[in-house]
């Protein structure tokens, strides 16, 4: 037995000296190292053996096979190295291999970061549909039938009473009738308005729109609030101003302007030389709208305010033409 | 609206520049939007008078010239050929900007400066009408009436001195559609008293009432109807002042009469027609409704067709104006006519705006009434108009205004409590504060006080403030008088804490894992043809009055919009794309469950790819894309949702939109399908490139997916992996085999990959090989080699029977 062992030993290093490919080098691995080769022959063989040597011809077998695994493997790194071409050395200068990579539309980004802004001041998100009834786009708003405040938003028609949304604030609406009071929701969403499509306007766009209604709620505090967020959203040394305007469902009503930011409010193309840029329209709720969802404007007081979300993206990205926006040229968004 | 700074001067005094008072008005409310000088073009020029010419030495076509410009005589080398000494002309100094240079094919402007002609110096130059921007004639210099005196710069001269702003007036405030209105916030912004013209009318004996009639037929709709007349009247041109008034604001002069009632409607907002009084049949002005289908040919000489619900102003036989918007031809002041009746009306706001819409007509008048007239102010603003024309073309006013006054109103009076100005401003305002902010805009005490609560005062509102009807009106009044900016800013605010968990945004989610994929995230109009439209649902909802046919619906599927933004992409030569949208589409919907009844709306995805699987790389040869690249980016985005039990089922036939793919089904519901685009389809884009597409259910997705995450020991025991492979008929899918496999193999099986397929010389014709990985595991024990052996028999036996599949070696 153990000359058998020793016998092996030099057959399979005499056998393996020679080996060049992979090929034989499995053979060799499938005849000496298997699960039926031939060491593993050796462990059954020794089972037939004197009970007394056992222990040393395992020992022994053991041996046999570590070191006959270790050539092996010695081998087999030999070939897998010479395997490379040792004549062309590494050129790390040779592009990696890269994946598609993905974006995020400019609209989408200009949305998640106002969201991101409104939600960490406790607002909520909410949402409402696109293809609304008149009395939430227009009548529950304060719009009467017939008033020149239609005028402001053009719009497209469905049929009788029914219409593509031209604002998000129906949501305001559909909200206020669900739930009472404290409500603080911002409502983003895709917004309608037929007008002729040039650079600066397009058929439908999106809105954020934001409304917080409580006991107590102010005017000064609508103030605060847009302020820390057009600190945190335009930078904290703009300058702003709220002046007086009309929306039919706010009263007083606002529109809010900030240092324009591409000129520092010295004026420029971009500012139509004033030195402000618009960025929001906003006001306390009007009592009317508040009756119409049966909540009395003598208890609650509430601010309401909205912005258009291609206009700001516009302003942050330096796009001077809003119907790129929806040309989705890979070139395009690639750039965000 | 245009207003004129100089015009507006009239009324109240202003020290303040254009800029600043446009800076103060945008701050109470009247967006200035534009300031404008039209004269500025005309900076460094002036007339001036030619004193002596002579031939130029070295050019035969050119002329020296002594031009007196009044502060000095410039010597001047002219090219005109009708220049002489005696001329009054315009001259450009050296510095002035030329508006168009008649040498320069296209006009362009260019500046003078002092140059030597062929040896002769020339200190400016004479101007041709084309060169100052005034007109085409571009053949000689332009001559100025004799008598003009020297030294006035051109823009004095051509009246052109003023400034103009342009002021966004809101649809609450028709009372500032006008200068004095503007006025009145200037004043108040100031502190200074409004100087309305002091009316003088010179009547005569003649009693007006004894000629003219009038009936309202309706006082809902005509509450008012004033009117004045003026006999023998000479029509001609205005003076010079009124017609520069009128211009500068962009109103264009037609004759002495109409420029009055414009000028009155654009002094004090009130809209004024004139009729042709010799031309009303029987001299009688009825208001009424029209007849439908009646035809009337407005002042435009275009015919219109009017309803019954179009308030018409006629004579005793039929109709001579269409109240509020427009006056009719037939009765419009003409060379010809002689006594004139003035209509100062008011008109029912809703009623005006009807008929202006449905006529596509909107007008100077049609606008004011629209948005309300002032009740009250229609005998001032005939009376003006009447002295001013008597003033301007001579004429007889007759005796007494024509009033027929059937929906008279009493004054309107408005209560403020000034804890609920301070309650919604967050202001700390006075009872008397609120007083003298309101005294600014000619709101005053009134008498009496309202019933509830002793501090709720009444306010008397001017009756051209017809926006004022309730207290939040009157809180909003304290505050642009106050001045927004002088409301503390407060940035402290309390925060009622939500009592229940906000919706995930999940959509955010799955963006961002897209996006990490390699999609990039397109947005497109929801807006399409219907021919498009259609192919995604019968149920697509049309458009009433669409911009144009080809967005006349709104989608049914986001495939077509992803289809057309990947045609304008290849057509830039971008032909690798992997891209994405999360959008709605529109249906109309029978079921009564939809927010809006009768309408559907559902967030869907849609992801395609076309062109390579990676990109190209110096190692890794060109690979398509195919249906199975997306199949597995479904197959991983679902397991990153955890979303499972999801089946793909092949659709034999084709879809609308795409062939060769399946639909997906989660826990035996529809969400969406995949495949390939039709080539007729891609064919309209002329897209040859193939498309591989999905569209899904995303609130499907989002309502399936597990987001309720409950942590499972993790096993104890190591696994075992088998690989196994059968030969089968071409016939049997992978689906089938895998499933005999799974079945057999019984609940060790934890894990079972597809990893090879192969079709060729080791395998029968019409017969393929396919191989698996199985992975083993026990929960309670190490899996002996034993075990998985008898497991992996039973699986042999099993896909030997059930498929006669046969163990490849």
């Amino acid at each position: 037995m153990e000359e058998r062992i020793s016998h092996i030993r030099t057959e399979a290093l005499t056998e393996l000296q020679p080996v060049a490919s992979a090929a034989d080098l499995d053979n060799f691995r499938i005849k000496y190292l298997s699960r039926s080769g031939v060491i593993a022959g050796l462990f059954e063989d020794m089972k037939s053996a004197a009970p007394e040597s056992r222990p040393a011809l395992g020992k022994a077998i053991n041996e046999l096979r570590a070191a006959v695994q270790g050539l092996f493997d010695e081998k087999k790194n030999a070939l897998e190295s010479s395997a490379r071409p040792t004549t062309a050395p590494l050129d790390l200068t040779l592009p990696g291999r890269e994946r598609w990579v993905g974006s995020k539309h400019p609209i989408t980004q200009t949305l998640d970061e106002i969201k991101r802004l409104f939600t960490a001041m406790g607002f909520s998100l909410a949402e409402g549909p696109e293809i609304e009834d008149d009395e939430h786009n227009f009548e529950a708003l304060n719009f009467p039938p017939d008033h020149p405040a239609r005028d402001m938003q053009d719009t497209f028609f469905i049929a009788e009473n029914i219409l593509l949304r031209t604002h998000t604030s129906p949501v305001q609406i559909r909200v206020m009738e669900s739930q009472k009071p404290p409500v603080r929701v911002i409502v983003p969403g895709r917004v309608y308005r037929n007008e002729a499509i040039s650079a600066r306007s397009y058929c439908l766009f999106h809105q954020v729109e934001g409304l917080y209604v409580d006991k107590g709620v102010t005017f000064s505090e609508l103030k605060g609030t847009l302020l820390s967020f057009a600190k945190q959203f335009y930078g904290s040394s703009i300058k702003y101003r709220f002046r007086p305007s009309f929306f039919p469902f706010t009263e007083p009503s606002a529109e809010m302007d900030i240092t324009c930011f591409l000129c520092n409010g010295k004026g420029c193309r971009v500012c139509k030389q004033t030195g402000w840029l618009e960025i929001l329209g906003c006001g306390m709720v009007h009592p009317n709208v508040f009756r119409h969802v049966s909540y009395d404007p003598e208890v609650y007081t509430g601010y309401a305010f909205g912005m258009g979300i291609e206009r700001i993206a516009m302003l942050r990205f330096g796009i001077d033409d809003i119907r790129i926006l929806y040309d989705n040229d890979i070139r395009f968004l690639h750039q965000f | 609206m245009r207003v004129s700074y100089r015009w507006l001067k009239d009324y109240v005094d202003i020290k303040a520049s254009p800029e600043e008072l446009a800076q103060k008005l945008t701050m109470t409310g009247f967006e200035v939007e534009k300031i404008e000088r039209p004269g500025e073009k005309y900076k460094n020029f002036v007339t001036g008078i030619v004193l002596e010419t002579r031939k130029h030495p070295n050019a035969d076509k050119l002329t020296l010239c002594k031009v007196d410009v009044g502060s000095q005589t410039l010597n001047i080398v002219c090219g005109a050929p009708n220049v002489s000494p005696g001329q009054a002309v315009a001259v450009g100094l050296v510095g002035a900007q030329v508006p168009r240079n008649q040498h320069d094919p296209a006009g362009a402007p260019f500046v003078l400066s002092q140059v030597k002609i062929r040896g002769e110096e020339s200190f400016g130059m004479i101007c041709s009408a084309y060169e100052l921007d005034l007109g085409d004639d571009r053949d000689g210099i332009m001559i100025l009436p004799k008598g003009t005196a020297t030294g006035t710069t051109l823009s004095d001269y051509l009246g052109l001195s003023d400034t103009i702003l342009e002021i966004g007036i809101t649809p609450n405030r028709p009372d500032a559609m006008s200068h004095i209105g503007i006025a009145r916030e200037v004043g108040a912004i100031y502190n200074k008293k409004v100087k309305i013209p002091k009316l003088k009318l010179r009547e005569s004996k003649r009693p007006a009432a004894k000629f003219g009639a009038i009936k309202i037929l309706d006082s809902g709709l005509c509450p008012r109807y004033t009117a004045r007349l003026v006999y023998g009247v000479t029509i001609g041109p205005s003076p010079k002042w009124l017609q520069e008034y009128l211009t500068s604001i962009g109103v264009r002069p037609v004759n002495n009469v109409v420029d009055v009632t414009n000028f009155v409607l654009m002094e004090m907002g009130h809209p004024l027609h004139a009729f042709d009084y010799d031309k009303l049949n029987e001299g009688m002005i009825v208001v009424k409704p029209a007849k439908d289908g009646e035809e009337f040919t407005t002042l435009d000489h275009k015919l219109r067709r009017l309803t019954s619900s179009t308030l018409m102003i006629c004579d005793a036989k039929g109709p001579v104006a269409i109240a509020g918007v427009m006056g009719g031809a037939f009765t419009e002041i003409s060379d010809t006519t002689k006594n004139i009746l003035i209509e100062s009306a008011y008109f029912n706001p809703q009623s005006i705006r009807r008929t202006s819409k449905r006529l596509g007509l909107s007008t100077e008048a049609s606008q004011r009434f629209e948005r309300g007239a002032d009740l009250h102010a229609t005998q001032w603003a005939a009376d003006r108009a009447a002295q001013l024309i008597q003033e301007i073309t001579g004429g007889e006013i007759l005796k007494g205004v024509i009033d027929v006054f059937p929906g008279k109103k009493k004054s309107i009076t408005v209560p403020l409590r000034p804890e609920k100005a301070n309650e919604v401003l967050g202001t700390g305002l006075s009872g008397k504060q609120i007083q003298s902010l309101l005294r600014k805009i000619n709101i005053t005490k009134a008498a009496g006080r309202s019933k509830s609560g002793s501090s709720n005062v009444l306010y008397a509102i001017p009756s051209y403030r017809v926006d004022l009807l309730q207290e939040i009106d009157l809180v909003e009044e304290v505050a642009r008088m106050y001045g927004y900016d002088s409301i503390e800013t407060n940035n402290d605010t309390r925060i009622s804490f939500s009592s229940h968990a906000p919706a995930k945004d999940t959509v955010s989610e799955l963006k961002d894992w897209l996006i990490g994929s390699g999609y990039s995230e397109v947005v497109s109009n929801s807006m399409q043809e219907k021919e498009f439209s259609r192919l995604g649902s019968e149920e697509a909802v049309e458009i009433a009055n669409p911009i144009s046919k080809d967005m006349a619906t709104l989608r049914t599927s986001l495939i077509v919009s992803m289809v057309q933004v990947i045609r304008n992409n290849i057509l830039y030569g971008k032909k690798n794309l992997r891209l994405f949208e999360v959008g709605k589409i529109y249906r109309r919907d029978k079921t009564g469950a939809s927010v809006v009844p009768g309408y559907r709306e559902e967030n869907r995805l849609t992801m395609a790819m076309v062109g390579l699987r990676r990109k190209a790389s110096w190692d890794v040869s060109p690979q398509v894309i195919d249906i199975y690249d997306l199949k597995g980016e479904l197959q991983t985005l679902f397991r990153k949702i955890f979303l499972d039990n999801i089946k793909f089922i092949p659709y034999s036939n084709t879809k609308a939109l795409t062939s060769m793919g399946f639909d997906v089904e989660i826990n035996g519901i529809d969400v969406g399908y995949a495949g390939i685009v039709r080539k007729d389809f891609r064919a309209k884009f002329d897209i040859d490139e193939e498309i591989v597409i999905a569209e899904l259910n995303v609130d499907l997705l989002l309502q399936n997916s597990s987001l309720k995450k409950t942590f499972k020991p993790l096993p104890k025991y190591p696994s075992v992996t088998r690989d196994i492979a059968f030969k089968i008929n071409e016939n049997i899918t992978a689906d089938q085999l895998k499933n005999e496999i799974a079945g057999a193999a019984g609940p060790m099986l934890v894990q079972i990959d597809l990893f090879d397929i192969y079709r060729g010389d080791q395998v029968k014709a019409g017969e393929k090989s396919l191989a698996f990985a199985l992975e083993f595991m026990s929960e309670d024990h190490t899996l002996r080699q034993d075990e998985v052996d008898r497991i992996m028999k039973e699986v042999i036996s099993r896909v030997s029977r059930n498929l006669s599949g046969t163990l490849r070696e």
